[in-house]
């Protein structure tokens, strides 16, 4: 069950990347969560809730040097590190909505309806799961050489019936 | 004919994307508006002529739907063409949306599709693609 969340947590994020921003990504070998965030170059983390037919949390922790090249090419400008801090943290949000969006109906099928939150940008430490939450899946990825970490956590359980092998089958191959 | 589009979404880098899409397509363009949620997209729809909406579904203050309820409910503005630019995955929420006359793109999007959806749904000619 594990391993299904995080290969398609891994998946989605990998073809939002590329079709969102022109930015190629691949899973990142020997991946070990960073549940503590470095104090050298804390990460940029943004996060977005959900409900529906299971409800928790997307987590997105990633280096701030992407964040200049994730805007410029969303939004097509010329320079990209003449973007503004509010369009890198507007572009990370749009980002983690996008990922959230795709990544649930891949988990719960195409019938299953669900309620996306806004997305914030939140404290490095805010990565870490909070009492109620299990974590369900989670990936590393290199994005242009730099680290980008995802967890999806569980608040309060999910159905076993979205672990059967065929659930969200049929959006499995739209990436 | 120039075609004046509202482009309503909480994202501003989203707004300029799709703008600039817009920009782009080749389609004759009027004037682009934007705003951020459902309840300044009325507003701005209340004093300029507007041919095309371009909104988002989950945004704060007033949401995509809600905005599209109020839109066909007026009279003056019912007629309206109406594009969807969402994240949705629920089948049955993208039916229920699209019962309401608006087509639908799923995001991430590709130029091509917004083009042919403009063209399709504004009757333009020329599209050879579908509106998902």
């Amino acid at each position: 069950m594990r391993e299904r969340i995080d290969h398609i947590l891994s998946r989605v994020t990998e073809a939002i990347f590329e079709k969102l921003a022109f930015m190629f990504s691949f899973p990142e070998e020997g991946f070990e969560p960073e549940i503590e965030p470095s104090a050298a170059e804390p990460p940029v983390v943004t996060e977005v809730f959900f409900e529906g037919p299971f409800s928790g949390r997307l987590v997105m922790s990633l280096s701030p040097r992407l964040l200049p090249e994730l805007a410029g090419n969303m939004l097509g400008a010329d320079d990209n590190e003449a973007t503004t801090p509010d369009q890198r943290y507007d572009a990370l949000k749009e980002l983690i909505n996008v990922v959230c969006g795709n990544l649930l109906p891949e988990i719960a099928g195409k019938q299953a309806i669900f309620n996306v939150g806004t997305p914030k940008i939140i404290e490095p430490e805010g990565a870490a799961p909070a009492a109620e939450e299990t974590l369900l899946g989670d990936t590393a990825l290199l994005v242009e050489d730099e680290k980008c970490e995802l967890r999806l956590y569980g608040i309060g359980g999910i159905p076993d019936r979205f672990f059967q092998t065929d659930s969200g089958a049929d959006a499995s191959d739209a990436f | 004919m120039e075609i004046n589009v509202l482009v309503v979404d909480d994202s501003s880098v989203m707004r300029a994307m799709i703008s600039k899409t817009m920009g782009l397509s080749g389609l004759p363009l009027g004037k682009i508006y934007q705003a951020a949620n459902g309840q300044e997209g009325l507003e701005v729809l209340s004093g300029h002529w507007i041919d095309l909406i371009i909104v988002d579904i989950n945004m704060p203050v007033m949401n995509g739907e809600e905005m599209i309820d109020r839109v066909r409910a007026n009279p003056e503005l019912k007629d309206i063409s109406i594009i969807i630019i969402s994240t949705e995955g629920s089948d049955a929420r993208i039916d229920r949306l699209r019962r309401k006359g608006a087509a639908f793109i799923h995001k991430p999007f590709t130029p091509e599709t917004i083009r042919d959806t403009v063209k399709d749904i504004m009757n333009l000619g020329g599209s050879d693609a579908g509106t998902d």
